[in-house]
């Protein structure tokens, strides 16, 4: 579609043609030419469209549904400035805000690709768990008498004093890695690899330190950036 | 009037429960105001003990609970302190003999006519622990500066959260300034450390505490009692009042400030 006055964009609600200044009739129809070529690309799904301040009409919108469902395309939003043309758009049982689906869309999406780890933003106190396969984040202390198990990494914001398990799933066990600013956990275990906190626990010192799996034993480094 | 509510727990047992609400109760009512202490430990009855009114108790907090006596007939009125009461928990029973409900709505009633109603907690997380907090404005969680008294105080500062009943206030008994000191206990800075609530008191290891214990007469109705003083501080902070902690520090000798001093150097 050579003309800028219409752009298709994907955005996270989704296909959006935004129709820009012009006759609508003749844009309308410049869009009914330019979807038929890229068909397959839009076949059965759905559009909104933006049409700025515009004031359409409810017979207007019809047309302009008519001719996106012909290339199988369903238009579920109309978002306008115009009071008349969000009017219609209701009328037509078309939303006017594409901020809902959006979000509903969004929440799919995190729930989606954060599977992999979990944010906690509360101190962890004795007696509380968290058992979670992915990766684990707490910001705050974990204190002594709390556990975390995680199937990836586990990152304390805070000072860990409880006991982790990370890479407790397959395939991480290696990989994992547990940091924490201030890293004095009871019992910390990565994989099937075990080690203790030191029996002189009179280091008081504040340091973010990191342990992972070297040469087959926990080694914990301070992070020096 | 409104009454404030404070339940009184710890997790551990023998951490001074009892003994927090017996003098934080008659430090309250000696300022004035008119308070009503609960016992709800019930089964292993002792705060009457510890108020020395354990020879006028007829009916108890599950009389009241199962509508065999009316409130006001539980409520014993302290003679030596006007407006300080207390209700009794029953000896025969267990602390199934109550809900968390039960709590609230015997805790409701004497809303209007009290100014501070005070929950005396069992020890653990069990039933009794429910039954305590459920009717609770503030949370007093008392503990000793030991590791095990602080791990359960974590355990329950996490279940109180969880009621919603916010992190609650601390109050650290049985300090022994000589021991931390020496490095043999836990100094108030590491347990809030580890704690990270806030500090409503400190109050010292005091011999006086067993005798008065033992007397039934709390501390606070006694002078020249330091721990006497720490919880009439703890009653004043909970009246709003700005209280500076004490400073056991302070009778530091001459000599041991300048040996600290030669540690520091050397």
């Amino acid at each position: 579609m050579p003309n800028e006055r219409i752009i298709i964009k994907g955005t996270s609600s989704g296909l959006v043609i935004t129709i820009g200044p012009g006759v609508w009739q003749g844009l309308i129809e410049e869009l009914d030419s330019g979807l038929g070529q890229k068909a397959s690309f839009f076949k059965g799904g759905r559009v909104a469209l933006r049409v700025g301040p515009r004031q359409l009409t409810r017979p207007q919108l019809e047309a302009a549904g008519q001719v996106l469902n012909r290339h199988n395309v369903t238009l579920w939003a109309v978002e306008s400035e115009a009071p008349g043309t969000q009017e219609a758009a209701v009328q037509l049982g078309l939303e006017t805000d594409l901020s809902p689906p959006n979000l509903t869309v969004d929440a799919a999406q995190t729930s989606e690709s954060q599977r992999d780890s979990l944010i906690i933003q509360r101190t962890l106190r004795s007696g509380q768990v968290v058992n979670h396969p992915g990766h684990v984040v707490i910001i705050g202390d974990v204190n002594p008498g709390a556990e975390i198990k995680a199937g990836g990494s586990v990152i304390v914001w805070g000072r860990l004093r409880g006991i982790v398990h990370a890479g407790a799933e397959d395939g991480y066990q290696e990989k994992a890695v547990v940091c924490a600013l201030h890293l004095a956990p009871m019992q910390l275990r990565i994989g099937n690899w075990v080690s203790r906190a030191p029996a002189d626990d009179s280091d008081h010192e504040f340091m973010p330190e990191m342990a992972s799996i070297q040469d087959g034993q926990i080694v914990a480094e301070s992070w020096n950036g | 009037m409104s009454a404030t509510v404070i339940t009184i727990t710890s997790g551990k047992g023998g951490v001074g429960k009892t003994t927090a609400t017996a003098n934080l109760s008659a430090a309250l009512a000696a300022q004035g105001k008119k308070v009503v202490a609960i016992d709800a430990d019930i089964g292993l009855r002792n705060l009457d003990v510890v108020m020395g009114l354990e020879n006028r108790i007829v009916y108890d907090l599950v009389n009241v609970v199962e509508g065999t006596c009316r409130l006001r007939q539980a409520m014993i009125k302290d003679k030596r302190l006007d407006g300080l009461y207390l209700i009794p928990a029953a000896q025969t029973r267990d602390k199934t003999a109550i809900t968390p409900g039960d709590m609230i709505e015997l805790t409701n009633q004497m809303r209007d006519e009290f100014d501070f109603i005070l929950i005396d907690s069992p020890a653990g997380i069990e039933q009794g622990f429910k039954n305590a907090v459920a009717p609770a404005d503030r949370v007093l969680i008392v503990t000793t500066p030991e590791v095990s008294a602080v791990r359960d105080a974590d355990r329950i500062i996490g279940l109180i959260e969880a009621e919603e009943k916010g992190p609650g206030d601390l109050i650290v008994n049985r300090l022994r300034m000589d021991m931390v000191k020496r490095g043999d206990m836990l100094h108030t800075d590491d347990v809030i450390d580890v704690l990270a609530i806030n500090l409503i008191g400190v109050v010292p290891d005091d011999e006086s505490i067993i005798i008065s214990t033992n007397q039934g007469r709390p501390v606070v109705m006694q002078n020249g009692s330091t721990a006497g003083q720490a919880f009439k501080n703890i009653a004043m902070r909970l009246t709003g009042q700005d209280v500076p902690l004490i400073n056991f520090e302070e009778s530091d000798s001459f000599i041991t400030r300048l040996s600290k001093l030669f540690k520091v150097s050397g």
